[in-house]
């Protein structure tokens, strides 16, 4: 795993799955956020919330994978909620639009 | 010791293989560069975002067998230029705003100019932001 990024998650709350990022989502390090946000979307039938208290970093290619999870996970009617965002990257949500999509806290 | 002596001569240069892994490399020059000008941690952010967002563009490039890329940053008399550049003149035009909108958009919002080249020469984007302070 790369020690710029890392990501877990936790099944522990009751109906609910905790996905915790940690470090930079950039091209380097996006196919492992993907292949891990994927594998969490198959687990349990309820909300994802993803804790980003320590994400340093992303640009498009992590908005791209957030909005593929996004999509695969209303197909089952789930919902998606990202919470602790840095202002710099609550401001590349509303940039692009992304803040409509995503409820944000 | 010396004052401040960054001039809007000063160009820093860094040639980057063309491999995802370095991407961070280029916001390290960027971020570094920047600070000393006297950019705040917001539009320093902005820079690296905006950096990375053209090289990852670059890097998707499949049309060229280019082996590297060089970044060169370079304080102007408000700010800081960043400018693109790749020896392969195959790369230009290298995003199409329907299928980069992500990327364009924050490009756009996050710099003060952007010149996109479709010439014989070696740049491929340049970028600009201001610096709220005097340089």
């Amino acid at each position: 795993m790369s020690e710029k990024f890392n990501i877990s998650f936790n099944n522990e709350d009751a109906g609910q799955l905790v996905v915790y990022v940690k470090g930079e989502i950039d091209i380097y390090t996006s196919e492992e956020f993907k292949l891990k946000l994927n594998e969490a979307a198959e687990l349990g039938n309820g909300p994802i919330i993803v804790d980003c208290t320590h994400l340093e970093y992303i640009d498009s290619t992590g908005l791209g994978i957030f909005v593929g999870v996004f999509k695969k996970l209303k197909q089952k009617n789930r919902n998606i909620k990202i919470i602790n965002l840095k202002d710099s990257i609550k401001k590349l949500f509303s940039i692009t639009s992304l803040d409509k999509l995503f409820e944000i806290k | 010791m010396e004052e401040n002596s960054i001039s809007a001569k000063d160009k820093i240069e860094l040639v980057l293989p063309m491999k995802p892994e370095y991407v961070g490399i280029a916001r390290l020059l960027v971020s570094g560069v920047a600070s000393r000008i006297g950019f705040d941690i917001d539009e320093i952010e902005d820079l690296k975002v905006a950096v990375s967002e053209v090289c990852n563009k670059l890097l998707s490039q499949t049309i060229c067998n280019c082996k590297s890329y060089r970044i060169v940053a370079m304080p102007c008399s408000s700010g800081m230029e960043i400018s693109f550049e790749c020896d392969n003149r195959m790369l230009r035009k290298i995003f199409n705003d329907e299928e980069d909108s992500l990327s364009v958009a924050i490009i756009n919002a996050l710099m003060d100019k952007v010149v996109c080249f479709n010439d014989d020469s070696n740049k491929i984007i340049v970028m600009y932001k201001e610096v709220k302070g005097v340089m």
